[in-house]
């Protein structure tokens, strides 16, 4: 970020700072510096952002008011039912606030409902008033700062959204042209590795962006749908181009421009495609409509290949074809964005999300915050005295729901930033505050403060380090019109969060070690459980009935097997792998990628299972898809007892015996006098099955070869 | 021969002697804690966070005891 910028937002949260202290104190107003949190929270570097986020905060704490209000009235003088039920409600906001879109309403609603009944206890009357002062001066705060960024230096999210939406789009094609280069065995393992990190990263800015665009820029407001859509489609191409991805290490030798004979015209199809979307969306119109085009397979060709490069072919056919539905409706999508022309072609099924279940690590969050909760309480009732009171309780839940949230942060990483923040607001308060005498003056500081504040810690990577800053040196100084100064009140704050640290750090060790490492190997182990637990359930037996809570269980291994790669990603980054002699973070991150690569090929092979099937085949290959099936079942579990298990060669052997029997079998009752029996159709749902077949083994393999080259001994020692 | 318990003036404000004990004793834990791990020591303990807090209040009462004076 440039200086210019970084004066620039400076001065306007500093000036809504200001402003907002000075009309709350100008009211009358009880805690002004509730106003200024609104400020603070709320001001980002676009005013879309900042009225996103300002909306959701005001929803969120009207919400939250409500919430107080019925415990209070409800539970006012029976003080175990009263935290029994809203350590429920911070704890329901903080399940939610995990998976929902709207995290910040849940999170905010959790804190709000904590703040207004700590503050005002068992006074009914006490509680109104709090949650009417805080819905007003968290309105007043959020009034002030739109405002503000309204009128000063407005900064529209447009230029970076259109900027990020050429950047996505550019990465893409080449995220396609790497991916094909790789099919034809010439692409550059490393640089693909790297065009994807690069593209999540982009799509996440773009994500993000697009919901402040949404409510700063007329244009995308109106084209909202049309983007909704698009933001679904690419997320649904980028996830069937990691599967081609995966596919293409099987091709091995193949001749392709053999034996697909269309592939150039394909090639050349699909890249002027990426060519004439950049060009939309750089506002020109395109030159010429998409074509369809399927990748066309030549059967002479095919005869003397076996049959499981048969289906692995199969395999990329159907990427192929997917990859084709795909680009054709983000094409057509731009083209309705842009104004181009309406959607001609059908969009492409995007897979809809299923059942409810429960998310273990989102319950784990629930866990500890309420376990924070109730330590807290503990504390309050039980020790006389406890420096800071019922703060304690409310600066344990805020703390408690970010750790919930994001639980790969360690409690060690608040320590600096509220020392720090600490320190300098005890200083302010107790040396400078006292000289003041006229709102110029105290107006002056709160404007210095903030803007120094906000200028040093611009950085997004500094967030945490600017919001506690702001939160302390306006929690410690406690402005208000009827001004005291008590030293009690600096020592007291120092004092409390000693205590607050030392719940949370009880709390991060229940029920699981709070080491990125050790949680790490859990959800390995979850991964390959559920991943068995899949592999039984493709092979129930279909004379049983399917119970609701068979249903159940399929439903949540699904989405473990789906989810759990993604959570392992965002944990190894938090793996010091300095203390782990013998693991580098790179063998961390192509684990995880063996991981994706299994959901995938486990996906296709359930999409798979479910095409009908000749039951001639069916009757002729049972007994081998049977031991094959219970041969990667069996290495699932091997996996979930010890995901460590870098048995490569023991895992490939075992899988090459059955291969080479099945390969036998089938071609004793493909090549039967009676293979006409067969139709085309039957053929290609065999070959998808067996291509996703082979590819699970494939994934195993490969993962079993990667956790080979880590040394787990350091993995399993215990740490501090 | 042991200290005279007595309280903290810092800036004349007093402190109590157990809140400085806790205060050293809970540095000294921590660097105990980094010196067992870079040794790899550690891997000894059936559940560090629990040695942890044993070693803040030895070193507490340690520090309280002959340095300090509660």
């Amino acid at each position: 970020m440039n200086r210019a910028i970084k004066s620039k937002e400076a001065f306007k949260t500093a000036l809504a700072m200001t402003i907002t202290y000075g009309i709350a104190l100008g009211m009358g107003w009880d805690k002004p510096f509730w106003a200024g949190f609104a400020v603070a929270f709320c001001s980002l570097a676009t005013f879309g952002q900042s009225f996103n986020k300002a909306v959701l905060r005001m929803a969120g704490t009207l919400a939250g008011t409500v919430a107080a209000l019925i415990l209070i009235a409800l539970f006012a003088q029976q003080r175990w039912l009263f935290i029994l039920f809203l350590s429920a409600q911070v704890g329901l906001c903080t399940y939610i606030m995990g998976g929902s879109k709207y995290s910040y309403f849940w999170n905010v609603c959790g804190l709000v409902c904590v703040i207004i009944c700590m503050g005002a206890g068992p006074d009914s009357a006490k509680a109104f008033q709090l949650a009417i002062l805080r819905a007003q001066e968290t309105g007043l705060g959020i009034l002030v700062y739109s405002l503000v960024a309204l009128l000063i230096w407005p900064t529209s999210s447009r230029a970076q959204f259109d900027a990020v939406v050429q950047k996505l789009a550019s990465t893409q094609h080449q995220l396609y042209r790497a991916c094909f280069e790789l099919m034809k065995g010439q692409g550059d393992g490393e640089r693909l590795q790297a065009l994807k990190l690069q593209e999540i990263q982009e799509r996440a800015r773009f994500d993000q962006l697009l919901d402040a665009a949404q409510i700063d820029t007329y244009e995308v407001w109106e084209a909202r749908r049309q983007w909704r859509r698009y933001q679904g489609l690419i997320s649904e191409l980028t996830g069937t181009m990691e599967r081609w991805r995966g596919s293409c290490s099987e091709l091995q030798s193949l001749d392709l421009e053999a034996l697909f004979p269309n592939l150039a015209s394909y090639d050349v199809e699909m890249d002027l495609r990426y060519i004439q979307s950049r060009q939309m969306l750089a506002r020109q119109a395109p030159d010429q409509r998409p074509t369809e085009i399927v990748p066309v397979l030549d059967e002479a060709k095919l005869r003397d290949l076996t049959h499981f490069q048969k289906a692995t072919l199969a395999v990329i056919r159907s990427r192929l074809q997917r990859i084709e539905a795909l680009t054709r409706s983000v094409f057509d999508s731009i083209c309705d964005i842009g104004g181009f022309g309406k959607a001609a072609g059908e969009v492409a099924d995007i897979p809809q999300h299923g059942i409810f279940v429960l998310d273990p690590d989102r319950a784990t969050g629930v866990i500890r915050v309420v376990m924070i909760m109730w330590l807290a309480w503990f504390a309050l009732v039980y020790i006389g005295q406890l420096p800071g009171g019922n703060t304690v309780l409310t600066m344990a839940a805020v703390l408690g729901m970010i750790m919930g949230g994001t639980p790969q942060l360690s409690v060690s990483l608040f320590f600096f930033p509220v020392a720090i923040s600490t320190f300098f607001a005890s200083i302010l308060y107790i040396f400078v505050l006292p000289k003041l005498s006229m709102f110029l003056e105290l107006g002056l500081l709160l404007f210095t403060v903030t803007f120094v504040i906000c200028y040093l810690f611009a950085s997004p990577k500094l967030v945490l380090v600017r919001l506690w800053g702001l939160g302390m040196f306006l929690t410690i100084t406690s402005i208000s019109n009827q001004q005291s100064y008590n030293f009690l009140v600096a020592a007291n704050t120092a004092l409390m969060f000693p205590v607050v640290f030392a719940i949370v750090a009880i709390a991060a060790c229940i029920p699981f070690s709070p080491r990125p490492e050790r949680s790490f190997m859990r959800l390995l182990r979850r991964f390959f459980r559920s991943g068995e637990a899949w592999m039984a359930g493709m092979h129930r037996n279909p004379q049983r009935r399917v119970r609701r809570r068979d249903r159940w269980a399929m439903a949540y291994h699904n989405r473990e097997v789906s989810t759990l790669p993604r959570k392992l990603g965002a944990w190894a980054k938090f793996i010091d792998t300095k203390a782990l002699p013998g693991t580098s973070s790179q063998q961390v991150q192509q684990l995880v990628a063996r991981l994706q690569a299994i959901t995938y090929h486990l996906q296709d092979l359930s999409v798979s299972g479910a095409r009908p099937q000749t039951t001639l085949l069916v009757e002729d290959l049972s007994d081998d898809v049977r031991s094959w099936h219970l041969m990667v079942q069996k290495g699932f579990k091997r996996l979930s007892q010890d995901p460590a298990a870098g048995e490569k060669n023991k895992f490939q052997t075992g899988l090459s015996g059955v291969m080479a029997h099945l390969e036998a079998h089938l071609k004793l009752a493909l090549d039967k006098p009676d293979k006409k029996r067969f139709s085309v159709r039957d053929c290609d749902n065999f070959y998808s099955l067996l291509g996703a077949y082979r590819g699970v083994c494939e994934a195993l393999v490969d993962y079993a070869a990667s956790a080979g080259a880590i040394d787990w001994t350091p993995w399993r020692e215990e740490r501090f | 021969m042991k200290p005279i318990p007595h309280e903290f003036a810092i800036g004349g404000v007093f402190m109590p002697p157990l809140l400085i004990a806790t205060v050293f004793g809970a540095i000294a834990a921590v660097a105990t804690a980094r010196l067992l791990n870079r040794v790899r020591l550690s891997k000894y303990f059936f559940y560090p966070p629990l040695v942890f807090l044993a070693l803040t209040v030895v070193y507490t009462i340690l520090i309280g005891t002959f340095a300090i004076g509660m």
